[in-house]
This record gives C-alpha cells, structure tokens and sequence, in this order.
C-alpha cells in the first residue's frame, strides 16, 4: 500500500493550469468558421409587450449573418432547473413545477428578458448590429412586491405572469403533501405548533428581511454552440449540471442525446447560478440557425446581472415558544417570498428554509409555511446555501434574543438543544448519523475567548463597542432521498497499469477533482500521478447529477470507489489464478501482488495489465501469455443518505456607534466534516463562503428603480467585500464524528460556509450594541438610524 | 439602453505638443473629451456617454512630473498619475490629505493609469483628490487659445459636473503652495467597502499658531453637487483653540451647510448623520491627536 493521500495537503490537480492561464475557460475557445451571437435584450421595462420588432437597419449592417426574433425558434416553453429530471413527475405535478420560459419572448417580465438574437461573423459586428434593431414596447404594470403581485392577481383582469399560475401565486406547499400547508411535526399528543403557543412561558414574535443576493460567480457566462455535419448539436458550456442540461437541450430541441453532446469546460465559480441552463438555449438556438458555423457566446457583466438568477429575497415571520428554562416547545413561521419573473427553483430553496428549520432544534412541534409570488424582477434561483442562509439570519438571532431576554448562555443552549444522532434530519423519516456540533462549539469558543471576552465586553463604554456572537447551523450532503442522487464512474486500467477515470465530476472550483483522484488512488492504493480523471464530456461520461446540494465527495466519491474496487478486485483475481493462491490470501503494495506471509510468491500488477491488452500467443506452447482482456471498474451508485454536516461559526464585531460602520475583527468558523479528503480545498470552500455570508449580512443587495431596473448591475455600485475587507478568519475542521455512511467518513462542505458568518456578525452585533436588526444586509445607514431612535440598548 | 463592451466609433486626437492639443480643443469645441489615463473616459464612453473626439495626452511630452520646493510649492503636471503622487515623498510629507487621497483612489490598476489632475477635472462631486486639494489650497493652470490663466481651486467648480475650464482650454498643471510652518492636513472618507467611491469625504487644513487655529480650510464632498468647503465651520474654528465645546458646534453645524441626496451608496439622512462627526475626526486626526 502507498502512503495514504487522504487528508493531506497535497495540490490541487487542476491548479497549475488555472494560475498560469493555460486553462480554457468557454470564452477561450476559437474555432474555424465560428460565428458570434449577441442577445437583444430589453433594458428599459420591467414589464412591457412587444409592440413591433424591426430588424431593417440591423440587417444592413456589415458582417451579419441572421437575426431571430421570438418566432424564428423553438417556442417550446422550458425551465432553467434541472428539478424535474430529479424527482418522478407526480411529485412535480403536485409542486405546481412549470415551463414558462422561452427562447425570445414577445411579454417582458423583467428586465433583461431575450428579445432576439444576432448572430454575425465578428463580435464587434453582432453589437453593433443590436444595437440598430428597434424595438417598441408598451409598458404594463411593474409589480415590484408579493403584496403587489398578489393585489394584480386578485383583480378580474389583472396582469398575469403566466396563465398557469392563477393569482400569481408562483408556489405554496400543496395542502395534499403538507397538513395546514406547513412542513414540520406535531407534538406527540398530535397537538400542532399553533396549538402550543398557549402552554409556552415565553413567546417571541418578529419578521425578517432577507436580501437578494447575487452569486457573483469570477466567469461571465460563455458558450459556444455548432450543429455540426453530422446532424448532432455540440455545446460548451460551464454548467454546473452537464449531464441533465445535456438532457433539457436535446429535450428542448426534440433531438435524441445521441445528437446532443456537451462539454463542460472548466467553471469559473458557481455558486448556484449554474445550476441548470441560462444562456445554453439561446447560443443552441442560434447555432441550429446557422449549420457548421460554431457560435460563440458570451454574457457581459450586466448581463448575467439581469438575465440569470439570484437568491430569494423575502420577508420571513418566525413565532416561538418556550419554557422559562429556554426548553424549546412551538415554532410556527412563514417565508413570503419574491419570485421574480419566472418559476425557475419555485418553491425549492423556500422549502429548504423549511427544511433546515425542521433539522436543527428539538422542538415539540414546528411547523413553516412558505409561498411566493411572482415580481418584475430577475427570477431567483440556486445560490449557495439555498433557503439556509435565510434562516441563519431570521432563526439564529431569535434563538439568541430568547436566550438574552431569559438569561440563558446562547451557546450552551445551543449545545443542548440542537438535534443529533436519531433524531430526523431536514427530511422527515431520515436520521441523523453523526454529529459534531458540540466539539465544533467547544472548540469555536476556545479559539474565539467566548466567555472571556463576553464578560470583558459587558461593561463596555465609548464610542467603539465590541461584541461577539454564535450561529450554528446544519446542511446537507447530497439531496437524497429527496431527490435523485446518481452517479456513474468508469474506471479503465490501462496497460502500464495506470487508471483512466472516466466520470462526469463538477469541480466548480471546489477541489470536487482533486478529492476524487485522491479516493480513487487511495482505494487502488496507487500513487495520485498514476490517476487521471478524464471529466466533461458527455460523449465519454456516464450519467452524473452534477454539481448541485453539496453532494460531489459524498454521492460521486462512493461510484469512483466501487468502480475502483472493482478494477483492485479483477487485478487480484487475476493474480490468485496465476499464483495458484486464494483471492482471500492475496495483498497488493506497490503494485506487486503478493500472498500474504509469502512475500516470495508474488505478481507484477504492472504485468497483469499489460498482458491483458497484449494478449500474444507464445509461439513455442501455442498459448496466450497471460490471461486476456483489458480491466475496467464500473459503478453506478445511489446515494443511501445525505448526511447533513454541522457547524458553529463565533464572529467579534466592533460598532462604531458614531457612524453605524461594522468592523468584523474576527471569525472562527469550526466545521464538522467527518472526514477531510483534502483539508486546503475544504478550508478553501469555508473561507470563500465567509466571504459571501458577510456580503449577505453586510453589504450586498439588488437595488430597483420605480420602473423595476437594476440600478446596481456591476461590481461598482453592487458591493461584495474584498479580500482587504475580509476579517481574520479562523477555519477548524473538525474530525472527531466521523460519517458511518460518507464515504471516508466525509460529509460536505460546499454550502456550509455562508451561514455562520450571517448568524455570528449579526448576533454579534446584537451583543455589541443590543439592537437587533429584522433587515439584511445590515448597514451604516441601518445601525446609525437605529442608535438614532433607539439609542444604544448596552 | 444597450449593453455593450464594444467602445463606440469616435476620433481619437493624439496631439504631440500643449499647443496642438489646445488648437484641437478650439477646433472642437464641446465635442471632444480629453484624455489623461482614460480610466473615467473610457467607461464613460462604453456607457454611451462619450464624445465624437477623444484627445489623448499620451504623447505629450513632460506632462508627467511631480515636483516640489519650498518656494513655489507642489507642481501636478496633467499626466502624473496617482500611483506617482502617492508615492512621492514630499506629498507624503507634506500633504498627507493629499497622498491618502491618492493612496486609496480607485485600485492598483487604475492608480497606476488614472491621473491626480483627471480627478480634479473630472469634477464629481465624490472625487477623493478635489476634496483634499481644496481643503489644502491650490490652483490649477489652464492654457487656451488666449495663452495660460490660472484659476484658484475655490473657484473652480461652478455646478454638478461643471468646472471654470472652457471648452478650448486644456488642464495641464495643478499648483498647490507650501505649507507654512505651523500647518496641517488630513483627509478620510467613508466607503462601503475598501475598493469603492466615497459616500462621504472630508479633508481640512490647519494653520496652527501654537494651540490656537490661526486659518482652517475645511472641504467635504459627496454631500452636494460640487466638493464643498464649510465656511461656517472654518469661521468656528478661525482664532479658537479645538476645545470639546468647538468640536461639538462644528458637529451641530455642518449639517445645516450640507445638501446630500439619497443615492446606491447611501442615503442623505446617514450623509447628514455622519458628516460632522467625519469632520470633527479629520479635525483630530490632522492635529495629531
């Protein structure tokens, strides 16, 4: 046996390429007699009707090609998401899942809806054409909240977003799956949690705001697209989910798959935004009008601002009851959420609020009722973290102001009520495994001085006040049972007796290939040089989910572990029938294939492979040399669990009670992983989460003028902290719960991160200056005007 | 609207001497930008704000220089970029509004492009330099057709993005003088993040005869539609010694000498909030103190 690669700090297999530039990202390729698309969008409404469409002028501009407007595509409405293809179509049908998307629309329903496309020999000449098409419009109403939408709906003949979804309402929970609409449980005498507000000693009550948040992702969005000589359509694409977009566009344009091949090239960052289709259907569209012309594709900034997705914003109302000893007894609450203009995830991430709710404190009954309406704004979508992020903000300042106001220590309460091993997870009727919450608090604590620095900062005076807060949180690994979770890996031994891994990983810059090479190699017990994971293309791959719900090591590791057991096992066997020993009796290190106690009697693995290709006979006995047949593992794996991680994350703040600005000195954000396969990657993810949750609780969000335009769509006037902005961060991986089913013992990292730091900076300020804030992102403006009216509550 | 990062069609003027450059803009009037760095000409251009003519100094020759003695000050030339003037020991020394001004403009890759007399020029109202030179004091050198004329930077800019440079006279120079034994300079702004404009931005000077203000010149932008000084504030200070009761009058007043708006970065309520606490800060932190 090798050295053992797992847990170490070795480097990343694809980090050479992407710091010296060699890697090619979509926007990268150039290919001969490639064409450039550009997408005519609509700038100036968030809500109009095509009144007339004039293509004259443009098309007498030099180096245009074709021009396609709303009829000269597939009107075949679609979804972004990849939803449907991940649970049976009943359970959609009684979601209310919908397509309502087309390619160019005649309705716009936000701004940046696609209008038409121009496809033409240069890029420059595709803008400038655009810019010559003329298009009118004529206003409708912009319905910029759920109140709005709502109201609109109601009336006899008021504007609706989609015939399918009477009143505008884009989702609830149907009543047929969810008693009262709500998901959650009831206590054990089958009272709801309603009914138990009147038994709780202590009730608290409120309603939060939370953001809209953009990814932010490093990569515009580029493709190329050519429907080659061969009748197949080929797309590049950065899609996070390359095998079931694969499906959605040969859906789209009713081909089989094998006419549709997609590529995925490296991602330039996710985060969500990638989660199912964006601009893949217009580049397609635009490359079947133009046959053995590749198009290429590219989404400016601004773009992606107002024609992807982004994170639900809405109100959340939260009703708890407890006894005077803090014993959690009823939550009751409510996500109302924006949905923008298209139903996209429609109720996935709201659910998931509801979900992680139901995972994380033992309640004797809970329930969460989530509903969206339609909005003039860029639809929601997938953003790291999905729902969970919300109740960061919302439920881990409740729990702490219930602490506080009974005189309970909020991190010791924590300790003792969140749930743990036997108890449900966010899904009802699947268990938690393993739980490492408390050592992730203790140690958090220790790092962050937690009880000493609380004490210190109680009798604080002066301008600068400091303070410190807690948040913990669950996620999840994967998404099964919910939903499907299949993985396929094929792994070829090749005839130097190196593995060739053939399956479909998305490393959205996660270290998801750097893991899986180390699982392989460690299984094999090969070096890491002598694995290379062959990824992208779907002429090769075998089916994969993709990267979505934290779930590449923990549901893709698994089929990369079984195909290469199977390769290990087929070289042993191989070895126990020219040894004349048992399979059982047989050890391989190093390649060498030995009986165990009798290293004397031994075998090459090296040429086992080899003469399984090279089959040759020996001229002298007339028989092979070896026994025939290249060795190759197969696997094709379900997830069996989602084994959610846990987490604690301490954050101190420092307010300056002059100006309002928040100062965050420091996070410690300790993170129970079960297993690290490559600790860098997992600090990595941890590190870039922080990043995205202080943007959550801090700075980011959407700003709208009265028209429904976006008047923050660059990095200019949307503000994401910097890595000069970024506290001392602390990251801690803690080992000590180990997952009974992860593979390795890992459970995920990839979402983890963003919530702590929302929970912690805002409980933190809490502490420093005893003002809650119900409004994320919590800024300057907002804490100087509280002080203003509330004055300091410390 | 239209979003686009293909630049629009325009003429791009490459004088190789002042005077060319100012035939050019005589020529041309209105209808040409002139170009320094290019790192507010160029955006403006692909947001659909640009001119038919872009006249670049580029190659203009010893427009680049910084330079100080203690007679006739600091000398600005039109293509000193940012990075260059933070980096020059003199500013550092003696202009500490100034190079922090400079210091924190905008990121690495702009300093290194955008120029010290292009923020002057630019005029908006939240540039970080206008705000720390006119607080410090200076002139900035025009030369027209007509031959050369220098115009105090109090008087310099008229309204919202309108400054006292004619259509044909070109910026090549700002002239700032000496500090004088005894005085004083600081500059601070607040932002959302570090990479970002300022929402609010205050610069003062001190002339200090022992504890007492002998001359202050106090500037805040982004609080209306020009960089402002504070007159009334100036007054409070002028022959006070900085006691308590002074710093929390010059609190109370500046708000009524301000007229901020609501905008992406912040709101005018928090502008007014925040001002005078900024200015009694500057006040401090210019002292020393």
């Amino acid at each position: 046996m090798a050295e053992s690669v797992i847990g170490k700090r070795i480097p990343k297999v694809d980090s050479r390429e992407k710091v010296t530039g060699q890697a090619m990202y979509a926007g990268d390729y150039r290919m001969p007699g490639m064409y450039y698309g550009k997408v005519v969008r609509c700038w100036e409404y968030a809500s109009a009707k095509v009144k007339k469409l004039d293509f004259t002028e443009a098309l007498k501009m030099p180096g245009v090609v074709k021009i396609l407007g709303p009829d000269d595509v597939t009107k075949k409405p679609y979804n972004t998401t990849v939803m449907k293809l991940l649970v049976p179509e009943i359970f959609g049908e009684v979601f209310g899942e919908i397509a309502d998307l087309n390619i160019f629309n005649k309705i716009v329903k936000h701004q940046g809806d696609a209008i038409c496309g121009v496809i033409a020999r240069t890029e420059e000449a595709a803008e400038r054409a655009a810019d010559k098409i003329k298009v009118t419009y004529e206003p409708l109403p912009v319905l910029m909240t759920c109140e709005e939408s709502k109201a609109e709906g109601a009336k006899k003949n008021g504007y609706l977003f989609t015939p399918l979804k009477p009143g505008n309402k884009a989702f609830d929970l149907p009543a047929s799956f969810f008693p009262n609409q709500r998901y959650g449980w009831n206590d054990k005498d089958g009272k709801t949690a309603m009914e138990l507000f009147d038994k709780c000693d202590y009730v608290i009550e409120d309603t939060y705001y939370v953001p809209k948040q953009k990814q932010c992702q490093m990569e515009n969005h580029s493709y190329v697209a050519h429907y080659d000589e061969r009748g197949r359509l080929n797309i590049w694409t950065s899609t996070q989910m390359a095998k079931p977009v694969q499906v959605l566009i040969a859906e789209l344009f009713e081909l089989p798959l094998t006419r549709v091949r997609l590529v995925q090239t490296i991602v330039g960052g996710g985060f969500g935004v990638r989660l199912g289709m964006i601009g893949e259907p217009h580049c397609c569209a635009m490359a079947m009008a133009v046959p053995g012309h590749p198009v290429r594709m590219e989404f400016l900034r601004e773009e992606d601002w107002v024609a992807s997705e982004t994170r639900y914003p809405g109100h959340i109302w939260f009703k708890c009851g407890f006894k005077k000893d803090g014993s959690p007894i009823a939550l009751d609450s409510m996500y109302m959420a924006r949905k923008g203009g298209y139903y996209t995830h429609g109720s996935g991430p709201p659910f998931c609020f509801a979900a992680f709710i139901h995972g994380m404190y033992k309640w004797q009954a809970m329930g969460c009722q989530t509903e969206g309406y339609f909005t003039n704004e860029v639809p929601t979508g997938a953003y790291r973290g999905y729902g969970n992020p919300q109740l960061a903000f919302s439920g881990e300042q409740m729990i702490t102001r219930m602490c506080k106001e009974l005189g309970l220590d909020e991190l010791e309460w924590r300790k003792k009520w969140h749930k743990g091993i036997g108890d449900e997870t966010w899904l009802k009727g699947v268990t938690f495994a393993s739980d490492g919450l408390n050592d992730c608090l203790d140690v958090a604590a220790k790092e962050s001085g937690w009880y000493e620095k609380k004490k210190k900062y109680a009798k604080q005076t002066g301008v600068k006040r400091r303070g410190l807060g807690v948040s913990v949180m669950q996620h999840t690994s994967g998404a099964f049972p919910m939903l499907l979770e299949h993985s396929v890996c094929t792994a070829k031994l090749n005839e130097d007796c190196t593995v060739e891994l053939m399956q479909q990983i998305s490393d959205l810059g996660t270290g998801g290939h750097t893991a899986i090479t180390q699982m392989a190699a460690e299984t094999l017990g090969f070096p890491m040089e002598d694995i290379h994971l062959r990824s992208g293309d779907s002429d090769m791959c075998g089916f994969d989910i993709g990267a979505h719900a934290s779930r590449t090591v923990y549901c893709a590791g698994p089929a990369t572990i079984e195909a290469c057991e199977s390769v290990k096992k087929q070289l042993l066997e191989r070895a126990a029938q020219l040894l004349e020993a048992n399979v059982k009796d047989l050890q391989m290190k190093d390649k060498i294939i030995s009986v165990k106690g009798n290293p004397q009697k031994s075998i090459s693995a090296i040429k086992i492979a080899k003469e399984g290709v090279y089959n040759y006979i020996d001229a002298a006995t007339g028989k092979t040399i070896g026994i025939p047949g290249q060795i190759q593992g197969y696997s094709s794996f379900f997830a069996k669990h989602c084994s959610p991680p846990f987490g604690a994350c301490i954050s101190e703040v420092e307010v300056d009670t002059e100006t309002g600005e928040i100062k965050v000195l420091k996070l410690v954000n300790a993170h129970d992983i079960g297993k690290a396969i490559h600790p860098p990657s997992v600090e990595g993810q941890l590190e870039g989460g922080a990043q995205q949750g202080l943007g959550f609780v801090l700075t980011e969000e959407y700003a709208y003028d009265k028209m429904g335009r976006v008047l923050n769509n660059d990095f200019t006037d949307y503000k994401m902290l910097g890595p000069s902005d970024m506290p001392d961060a602390k990251i801690i991986l803690i080992e000590s719960a180990p997952d009974p089913i992860g593979p390795m013992g890992a459970k995920s990292c990839g979402e983890s991160a963003l919530m702590g730091p929302i929970g912690s900076v805002a409980n933190a300020i809490f502490d420093a200056i005893g003002i809650q804030f119900k409004e994320a992102p919590i800024t300057p403006e907002k804490v100087l005007k509280a002080i203003k009216e509330q004055g300091l509550q410390k | 609207m239209a979003s686009s990062r293909i630049l629009p069609e325009f003429e791009l003027l490459i004088p190789q001497s002042i005077k060319e450059a100012v035939d050019l803009l005589g020529k041309l009037k209105n209808k040409a930008s002139v170009m320094a760095g290019g790192t507010d000409v160029v955006i403006s251009c692909t947001k659909g704000f640009g001119s038919p003519n872009v006249i670049s100094l580029a190659e203009i020759p010893a427009l680049d220089y910084v330079e100080y003695d203690s007679k006739s000050g600091l000398r600005i030339g039109a293509m000193a970029t940012l990075q260059q003037v933070a980096d020059n020991a003199d500013v550092q020394k003696r202009y500490p509004a100034l190079w922090k001004s400079a210091a924190i403009n905008g990121t690495p890759q702009t300093r290194n492009m955008g120029t010290v007399v292009g923020n002057i020029m630019r005029a908006s109202p939240s540039g970080d330099c206008i705000c720390a030179i006119l607080a410090i004091g200076g002139k900035v050198v025009l030369r027209g057709s007509k031959g050369k004329r220098e115009v105090s930077i109090d008087d310099f800019y008229i309204k919202y993005r309108e400054t006292a440079c004619k259509s044909d006279e070109l910026a090549v120079e700002i002239k700032i003088p000496a500090p004088a034994a005894g005085s004083c300079n600081a500059f601070a702004r607040m932002t959302r993040t570090t990479l970002d404009l300022s929402k609010v931005n205050v610069a003062v000077r001190l002339d200090m005869s022992g504890k007492t203000v002998k001359e202050a010149r106090v500037a805040i932008g982004a609080v209306a539609p020009t960089t402002i000084r504070l007159k009334k504030v100036e007054a409070l200070l002028k022959g006070k010694q900085i006691t308590d009761d002074v710093l929390q009058k010059i609190v109370e007043t500046v708000p009524t000498e301000i007229k901020p708006i609501d905008d992406v970065r912040s709101t005018a309520e928090y502008r007014r909030d925040v001002a005078g606490i900024m200015v009694k800060r500057i006040i401090l932190e210019a002292l020393g103190k």
